[in-house]
């Protein structure tokens, strides 16, 4: 029976998902696995399948926000995936950050109202251990620039490029500063909602950032290398942890 | 703060702690830590703070009692760091959440529900309180190396104990016993009273914090050794990664 929204059914997806928020990007992504398939298109949501070391992992995108990557974790999940590898763009907050540093996030601001429908606000929206694991021994192996650390999601794209617009732009401000203060590195739309729903199901969820910072933003090929590099270091992990 | 060039309330000033605290709730559980130091010493005692410091392969690490409840943690850490101390370990005993864990297992802390007041004071509610990284892997390691049984993952650090073990005494019965409930489907593994607030304030302070509690379960707790074994061990490892990233061990 095929999921709802996603339109992918058991067996067609991997353990192992990478979730882009754009469907454009999902076949840029899908080429740097082996043997890839388009497997569904509907709405926002577009999968493909490949392999990495011997292990099949796919491509879903989630659509831009946390309301539809809710729907997609929970309807991958029902298609046989457990580990889920949010990869995308972000902008970056603190000083130093130059565009296409990476984000490897370990944990995320709730500034959204999905995951408030999953866990009361105090629970942690944090990233799987392991999976951050992979992504920094990936990220080292390349030698690309990088920081580890939280990410805010938010669910206004404009409330954080242009503040001074919205009626409670003081208080947006004032937030802002707050995550500075608190040492988060990078700000996108989804990956606090991708951590709860993961904690709820007890599955595993992470997330790898190219960030805008200093300079202009560059193509995203750095990004996709480190995200299935990471995949593949889990992958690596896992059989190991199983052997 | 300072009183006599010492901080206000833990009564120490730089020199007297190493980098690496061990952070118990109990008083009375810093001497027996102490003594898997090497050459402890009793540095200061004032209030609910008890404080040793010794070395371990030769390196200065200290321990600094708490108190009980985040308000008195804050303190306990806002002090430590500015007597230039910058990773933590909180070391205790919690109540279970998960059912199937049994008294005695160590629960290693990825991060904790902000289930408390003294967290708000520094951050808003929606910013996540997060274990550093490689704390959570130094404990991970210890716990190999101790053979305690462990499982990795959140705690709820709430303000009220009685709140936790009497709820239907409580005002606000419904509300605890419910939210009790969603602690255990997010998949929490213990409850304490301190892990939150030290989590989001290391955050700011740019220091590292971690945690392991033994937990207890429905049969009696087995002595407390191996949880203070491990801990201690965690320390160790992190000195020996610290030392092979180059990163300095001393203040």
């Amino acid at each position: 029976m095929k999921q709802y929204h996603t339109q992918t059914e058991l067996g067609e997806v991997g353990r192992y998902v990478l979730m882009p928020g754009d469907p454009g990007r999902v076949p840029l992504i899908a080429a740097r696995l082996e043997n890839a398939v388009h497997i569904a298109t509907n709405r926002e949501y577009v999968t493909y399948t490949g392999w990495l070391e011997g292990e099949k992992v796919s491509v879903t995108s989630t659509g831009i926000g946390c309301p539809s990557s809710a729907i997609a974790v929970e309807e991958l999940y029902r298609s046989g995936a457990d580990t889920f590898i949010r990869v995308g763009t972000s902008g970056s907050l603190q000083p130093g950050t130059k565009s296409n540093d990476l984000a490897v996030v370990t944990g995320a601001i709730r500034h959204e109202g999905t995951s408030s429908h999953y866990m009361p606000i105090e629970f942690p929206a944090v990233c799987d251990l392991e999976i951050v694991q992979a992504m920094r021994s990936a990220v080292e192996r390349l030698g690309v620039r990088y920081q580890v650390g939280i990410s805010h999601s938010k669910d206004s794209f404009y409330g954080e490029v242009e503040p001074e617009r919205s009626a409670n732009s003081e208080q947006l401000k004032d937030l802002w500063r707050a995550w500075q203060i608190g040492g988060a590195i990078c700000s996108e739309m989804e990956i606090s909602t991708i951590c709860i729903v993961s904690s709820i199901l007890r599955a595993r969820a992470g997330g790898i950032m190219a960030m805008h910072g200093e300079g202009e933003f560059g193509p995203l090929d750095g990004l996709i290398v480190a995200a299935v590099e990471s995949v593949r270091d889990l992958i690596k992990m896992d059989k190991a942890k199983a052997a | 703060m300072e009183s006599n060039g010492k901080q206000y309330h833990i009564q120490l000033e730089r020199g007297d702690v190493g980098k690496y605290v061990l952070l118990p709730g109990d008083p009375g559980r810093c001497e027996p830590i102490s003594r898997l130091f090497d050459n402890p010493k009793h540095v200061a005692t004032n209030r609910e703070y008890v404080t040793y410091t010794g070395t371990l392969d030769g390196v200065p690490v200290s321990v600094t009692s708490t108190g009980i409840g985040c308000p008195s943690a804050a303190i306990a850490l806002e002090e430590l760091v500015r007597c230039g101390a910058d990773t933590f370990i909180r070391v205790g005993t919690s109540g279970h959440i998960q059912k199937d864990i049994r008294s005695g297992e160590l629960a290693i802390i990825s991060a904790a529900i902000r289930d408390e007041g003294t967290s708000r004071h520094y951050m808003p509610i929606e910013f996540p309180a997060i274990a550093d990284i490689d704390v959570v892997l130094a404990l991970q390691a210890a716990a190999k190396k101790t053979g305690a049984v462990h499982r990795t993952g959140i705690t709820q650090s709430k303000d009220s104990f009685y709140g936790q073990h009497e709820p239907e005494r409580m005002g606000v019965a419904k509300d605890l016993l419910e939210r009790w409930k969603a602690w255990e489907i997010g998949g929490a593994l213990c409850s304490e009273m301190e892990a939150s607030a030290l989590f989001v304030i290391a955050s700011m302070l740019r220091v590292r914090a971690g945690g392991v509690m033994m937990v207890h379960a429905k049969e009696p707790m087995p002595p407390l050794d191996i949880l203070l074994e491990t801990a201690v061990q965690g320390l160790r490892e992190l000195i020996a990664a610290d030392k092979a990233a180059g990163r300095s061990v001393t203040l």
